[in-house]
């Protein structure tokens, strides 16, 4: 989900109080008379965003290091925009045109002519080759693992090698941020903090101040000045204060909950709220015995049992505010990737309905028999099960003890063990739970292949005890694996080659089931609709609507524009 | 001469102590640095594959390959030599640029809300004390009320009447962020209509407590026989109150009021989340929460070295003020 560090940890005492806060503003008509706080300076084409940072800014506008603030897509443009809403062609900025050899191992990209950084230098082939060849010497910042080459053909042709077919790598390569050779040969591009950006954006830095930090619109853009002509980000101690500027009026867009969020429009006319749906929730569990897992949940009819004696249209009401989706039982997004679904996959969604009957059917073909205190056992072991959740996410916690009440009426005991997001991080990476109540998230391009690669592939797993990547259910399935690095032979683009192994992965993990689906998560945005418009809707959904998913934000300022 | 030394010699000691479970609790903590990280990049959208581990393990050092006696005494030198090391959160900047950058707000903060807080509620303790049972005691439950209130709640109560619904003062930040920080009066003012709610909201929180230490000490120093003596002299009742009652029964709220000083560089966590307000507090909370070991220690040593410094000092000065704490027994 998003940005779970500050907001729920502090959000479990202080939420309940402000919602009464927001609740009683609302009653009394929506009074914002608060100061207008962040949203001075005249001219109403700025745009206040909080994008959930805690506390200060330290600047930091290198688009390599971990700790950025900013910079991402707004001054540092990649070749290519990747919209993860939706399955669609790639959004050309920078390049023009990419097209892969036969073989996958070479990729040629045309660029965009008469392109300049903000410094008035122009931008050529040499300043991509630079910047791949930056990210290849320099293994720290290398955060998407690019191990080709990248050589300037002529100033507007750039050509990719790889030593094995890489066409799964086009999307990261495409949306790497390129920096300008002029500037960045003579500074350490791991340590800089690149005071004064010069990218080839829409934006350009205006002022920092570690309260908040201001883009300008840059009149030379290539694809001519945004119409938004200002920026402002707002530090704010964390979520909870983002839904209180809103309520103050004094933000335009935030991603993140806010109290009674149905009904944002009527509370405050000037707001409205749209949710999309990325994060796949899921009761991950430690899968393998081989890999060291102890507990019921290895047993993988015991899983499956889970996933059916959920009544998940309780869960969504109970505990996310019904802001959550179905989600499909193989991964695949519902419904924008449908078009990946096995033919052999009947249930194209988790069912919406507890099904106790069926679980207990699974239960007891797998040897389970019901105790007299109506919980399963086998060989004397008791079907109890913990889930490990982070003290303060009170939406998950919900769904947890709605969950506990669910599997005890298909005989399964469930506990929950609440711990500090550290220590879940920790138990996670190391394998000692159960259960962990978690999200799965996508990859650079709207492709199934990058969640299966990063939670079901055995590489990134590792024995309980040793720290693992991804995979930290540790699931590991040598037909899956196979599967995966067939898909990374393949086009992205060639559907019909590409299907039987997604069918073989769809079948092996519906079976296995390492992580049991629960909804797919919300993310819900909410923005000035009276100072601006045309932010993304169902009907144009031409970015994923979060304010902190850097590229895709910066997609949404250069659309939108200033109301009247 | 041989008191202060003995002073000074326990206070190093002090300061060594504190300096090694600075160094030992952040280790205690579950979790590492990167997986924190990774965890923060995700949530914000990035994509996080294993080469992105990879990367920033290498980016963040392999600190735990050193042996933890090693780690130890790097520590200790870098110290000596004013190197905090470099925060993981805010990779690279330094610690000592972090804690610069927020420091000032938290001091002049909480330092002018607690100095507002003491002279206010002394002052009113020494009245109150003067003329007990009369109408002036029912000050100490309507303060202590205020005192007992836990302090988030009585913060939000206030920002929700006085800044939502009566708009008197700002909800949110340390000012308005069009203005650029610097020396001009504009930026001061805005500053200061920023600050007053939280200001306000620790003066409430605390004034109680300092009015009902004052009060009483005040009732037990009336029945004091040279108070007695001074009003068999015949002077006057101002003369009493301020010379000798006020004065003597102050002597323990000028230790407290040592201590609450060194606190005010950690005592703010809560109002800087309540209000958003810029200062160390939210750095501390996020430098827990992103095991940021350095920038932790960091942090603790300014609030360790703020609370011996602030000891240090009163307990010199009480050496001068009450010559009964020098004398050897």
């Amino acid at each position: 989900m998003f940005l779970r560090t500050g907001i729920r940890r502090r959000g479990a005492v202080l939420a309940g109080v402000a919602a009464l806060g927001l609740a009683l503003a609302a009653c009394s008509g929506g009074g914002s008379a608060g100061s207008s706080g962040g949203s001075g300076g005249g001219a109403d084409s700025t745009l206040v965003a909080y994008t959930g940072q805690a506390g200060d800014y330290q600047i930091n506008f290198n688009p390599f290091s971990p700790s950025k603030i900013g910079g991402l897509g707004t001054i540092y443009e990649p070749l290519f925009f990747y919209n993860k809403a939706e399955v669609r062609d790639p959004v050309p900025l920078l390049g023009t045109e990419q097209v892969w050899n036969d073989d996958g191992t070479e990729l040629s990209v045309t660029l965009r002519e008469g392109v300049t950084w903000s410094d008035g230098e122009s931008f050529t082939a040499k300043d991509v080759e630079f910047t791949f060849t930056l990210l290849k010497d320099n293994p720290s910042i290398n955060s998407g693992g690019f191990d080709g080459t990248a050589k300037a053909v002529d100033d507007t042709h750039v050509t990719f090698t790889f030593e094995q077919p890489a066409f799964v790598k086009g999307p990261d390569v495409m949306n790497t941020p390129i920096v300008p050779e002029h500037l960045w040969k003579d500074i350490n591009p791991v340590e800089d903090v690149i005071e004064n950006p010069v990218g080839t954006g829409a934006y350009l830095l205006d002022s920092f101040k570690p309260q908040a930090f201001t883009y300008k619109a840059n009149p030379d853009y290539w694809g001519g000045e945004p119409a938004v002509t200002n920026i402002r980000f707002l530090s704010l101690s964390g979520n909870q204060a983002g839904a209180d500027a809103i309520a103050a009026g004094t933000v335009d867009w935030q991603t993140g909950p806010i109290p009674d969020i149905q009904n944002t429009h009527q509370n405050f006319p000037s707001y409205d709220a749209y949710t999309q749906w990325q994060n796949q929730m899921v009761l991950s569990t430690c899968s393998s015995a081989e890999m060291g897992c102890t507990g019921p949940q290895t047993d993988p009819a015991v899983r499956k049992a889970l996933y059916y004696a959920m009544d998940r249209t309780q869960l969504n009401k109970l505990a996310f505010m019904e802001t959550a989706n179905e989600m499909s039982p193989v991964f695949t997004l519902t419904p924008s990737q449908d078009e990946f679904v096995s033919d052999a996959v009947t249930e194209k969604t988790a069912p919406m309905t507890a099904d106790p009957d069926k679980a207990a059917q699974l239960l007891e073909d797998a040897g389970w028999a019901k105790g007299s205190d109506g919980i399963y056992a086998k060989d004397g072991e008791k079907l109890t099960l913990t889930v490990e959740v982070v003290t303060g996410w009170t939406d998950y916690i919900t769904a947890l003890d709605t969950m506990a009440s669910q599997a005890k009426a298909a005989g399964i005991d469930l506990q929950t063990a609440q711990s500090s997001w550290n220590e879940w991080t920790e138990k996670k990476g190391s394998g000692k739970f159960e259960l962990a109540i978690d999200s799965l998230w996508q990859g650079p391009a709207p492709d199934p292949f990058y969640l299966y690669n990063y939670f079901f592939d055995s590489g990134s797993g590792a024995k309980v005890g040793k720290s693992a990547g991804n995979n930290y259910s540790r699931y590991s399935n040598p037909e899956v694996d196979k599967a995966l690095d067939e898909l990374a032979k393949l086009p992205l683009d060639d559907a019909a080659a590409r299907q039987p192994y997604f069918d073989t992965i769809q079948e092996q993990i519906l079976e296995d089931m390492p992580y049991v689906p629960i909804l797919t998560g919300g993310t819900t945005s909410v923005w000035n609709t009276a100072k601006f418009s045309g932010w993304p809707s169902d009907d144009d959904l031409y970015a994923f609507p979060a304010v902190w998913s850097a590229m895709d934000a910066a997609e949404i300022f250069k659309k939108i524009q200033p109301a009247g | 001469m041989n008191y202060f030394l003995r002073k000074m010699g326990f206070y190093v000691v002090a300061l060594w102590a504190a300096l090694t479970l600075n160094f030992a609790i952040p280790r205690l903590l579950p979790g590492n640095p990167v997986d924190i990280l990774l965890a923060k990049l995700q949530q914000r959208g990035g994509t996080v594959t294993p080469e992105t581990r990879e990367a920033y393990a290498l980016l963040l050092g392999g600190d735990d390959s050193q042996p933890l006696w090693n780690q130890y005494v790097d520590y200790l030198n870098n110290l000596v030599h004013g190197d905090l090391g470099v925060s993981v959160s805010y990779y690279p900047a330094q610690v000592t640029d972090v804690i610069a950058q927020s420091l000032p707000w938290t001091v002049v903060l909480v330092g002018i809300a607690t100095v507002m807080a003491a002279v206010l509620g002394v002052t009113l303790g020494a009245f109150v004390g003067w003329k007990p049972g009369t109408w002036l005691d029912s000050l100490i439950p309507a303060t202590t009320l205020l005192a007992a209130v836990p302090y988030f709640w009585l913060a939000l109560i206030l920002a929700y009447v006085l800044a939502r619904v009566l708009g008197w003062f700002p909800l949110q930040g340390g000012y308005d962020v069009v203005l650029d920080p610097g020396w001009n009066a504009e930026f001061i003012l805005s500053a200061i209509h920023y600050g007053a709610l939280p200001a306000l909201t620790i003066v409430l929180a605390s004034v109680g407590g300092w009015l009902l230490g004052m009060r009483n000490m005040m009732v037990s120093t009336l029945s004091e026989d040279y108070v007695l003596t001074a009003e068999a002299k015949g002077l006057s009742p101002r003369t009493v109150l301020r010379s000798y009652a006020s004065r003597n029964a102050m002597l323990p709220s000028v230790a407290g009021f040592a201590i609450s000083l060194g606190f005010v560089v950690s005592g703010s966590v809560i109002t800087e989340q309540v209000f958003s307000y810029p200062g160390i507090g939210g750095r501390l909370l996020g430098a827990v929460t992103n095991n940021d070991y350095a920038l932790m220690q960091g942090l603790f040593l300014v609030i360790t070295l703020a609370v011996l410094g602030a000891n240090l000092v009163v307990d010199l000065l009480y050496g001068l003020i009450d010559p009964r704490t020098r004398a050897r027994s």
